[in-house]
């Protein structure tokens, strides 16, 4: 079976990449609401603008879609002037980056919890480090620094990795799934059958 | 862009948007490396004039994505005003603490953030997006695939946004997004997620298969209904941005605003 993408594995996941940003549309107030508070609060939302990547993956089960799905995201932000612009284009390329390195961890052979907190981890770790160039986030007082970091790898953790596999299972009882993921072991037992 | 919202042309349109896109992005890694408050003053102002020059966008509409570029970077650099780090305290209450040093700080941070989404604005509103995949395949050798691939999902954007709207209305009618809280919102933001990706991802499946039924495929020596190339605007292009940047570099020196010429100190 050969490794590279299709043409219909690059249309689903960039779709889904859309998708991810008309929700991001709805939980845009969420996290612009909690940040004026100032205690790093809304670092607990921000890993919603995660799940674009693990959720991609988990769908399609094919390495680099992670990649492709978070840049997808980050383009369109680009294309449609979206909040941030080209600052949402490195992010996100960073963010896939890191995720994709999570699964292929794993040789792209697990797609379960662990895998998918791990790549959220990732995620904001990406998302920290390019903090540290763009927002100087070394000089902030100790204190916030580290509410920051536990605070996003909180997020992190629950929004991307956690909750992007439970919704992953609820779309898998939709059938949509099989639909474009590559046929595994099982598969081919049911036929010995 | 939304096309409607496009009510001149400039020759900023004429420019590659390869070349465009690949000239702004190496922007942000030079952003990157500027820690001074009067470059990063200057930059934005330039920037901003050249965007108020250049873009095609409707004066309503751009003001208020303006508007909006100017309250988020307002709010990312509240943390870096409040919680920075700093000697000389000007204002201390609790937990939080304004000296001058994460005042700048917090300052260029915003600058910052509105210097790029300005950018971000001049890009998004002087290329069109079908061009722009066309100038990929051509210039930089993109894999068609990925960049009609790209196109045919753009193409259903409106599509979902009516599915978006029409889940919406059902929702209304049968009270589901009367309660409150973050609950709520996660039931909400899931049973949308769900709806809106099992639709779209049958599309996008259905759209890939007639695609290659009608013999979409990845053999060399495709041909291009646009042919994108390099022009004289490219060059002019490059001179004028790097003539901006060069225009803020000096004018930091010349004319400072501020004493902050390495907001890291």
């Amino acid at each position: 079976m050969s490794k590279k993408l299709k043409l219909s594995d690059i249309l689903v996941t960039i779709v889904i990449a859309l998708v991810f940003g008309i929700i991001y549309k709805l939980w845009g107030p969420v996290s612009t609401v909690l940040k004026p508070l100032g205690f790093q609060i809304d670092q607990l939302v921000y890993g919603m603008w995660f799940m674009a990547g693990p959720v991609a993956i988990l769908i399609t089960r094919k390495p680099g879609t992670a990649l492709l799905a978070e840049t997808a995201a980050a383009m369109g932000e680009v294309l449609f002037a979206g909040q941030g612009g080209i600052i949402s284009f490195y992010y996100g390329l960073a963010q896939g980056l890191f995720v994709e390195l999570a699964f292929l961890f794993f040789r792209y052979k697990r797609y379960d919890m662990l895998v998918t907190v791990l790549s959220g981890f990732g995620a904001a770790l990406a998302s920290l480090i390019l903090d540290i160039g763009f927002g100087y986030i070394f000089e902030l007082a100790g204190w916030n620094l580290a509410l920051n970091i536990i605070f996003r790898f909180i997020g992190a953790g629950l929004i991307s990795g956690v909750f992007a596999v439970v919704l992953v299972k609820a779309l898998d009882a939709t059938g949509v799934t099989s639909l474009v993921r590559p046929v595994s072991k099982d598969d081919y037992d049911v036929l010995d059958q | 862009m939304d096309r409607n919202w496009i009510i001149r042309s400039t020759w900023f349109y004429n420019v590659n948007p390869a070349l465009k896109f690949g000239v702004i992005a190496a922007l942000f890694i030079v952003g990157l490396f500027i820690h001074n408050l009067n470059t990063m003053i200057w930059l934005t102002g330039c920037f901003f004039v050249s965007y108020l020059l250049f873009t095609g966008l409707a004066k309503m509409i751009s003001f208020w994505l303006l508007f909006t570029a100017f309250i988020l970077a307002i709010l990312s650099s509240t943390t870096m005003i409040f919680f920075g780090k700093g000697d000389h305290v000007l204002f201390q209450w609790h937990f939080l603490i304004i000296s001058e040093e994460s005042l700048a700080r917090g300052l260029h941070i915003g600058l910052r953030t509105f210097l790029y989404t300005v950018i971000g604005m001049l890009f998004a509103t002087t290329t069109r997006p079908v061009q722009f995949f066309y100038s990929l395949m051509q210039q930089i050798k993109c894999p068609p695939k990925y960049a009609y691939g790209f196109l045919a999902a753009f193409r259903m954007l409106p599509i979902m946004y009516e599915e978006f709207y029409t889940i919406r209305a059902a929702m209304k009618v049968r009270g589901m997004d009367r309660k409150k809280g973050i609950k709520a919102r996660y039931t909400k933001i899931k049973r949308y997620a769900i709806a809106l990706l099992s639709q779209s991802i049958r599309r996008a499946q259905r759209t890939a298969v007639a695609m290659e039924a009608k013999r979409f495929s990845e053999t060399s020596g495709r041909t291009y209904y646009y042919i994108m190339t390099y022009s004289r605007y490219d060059l002019v292009f490059i001179i004028t941005i790097a003539g901006l940047v060069a225009a803020a570099f000096w004018l930091s020196v010349a004319f400072p605003f501020t004493p902050y010429t390495n907001v890291l100190e």
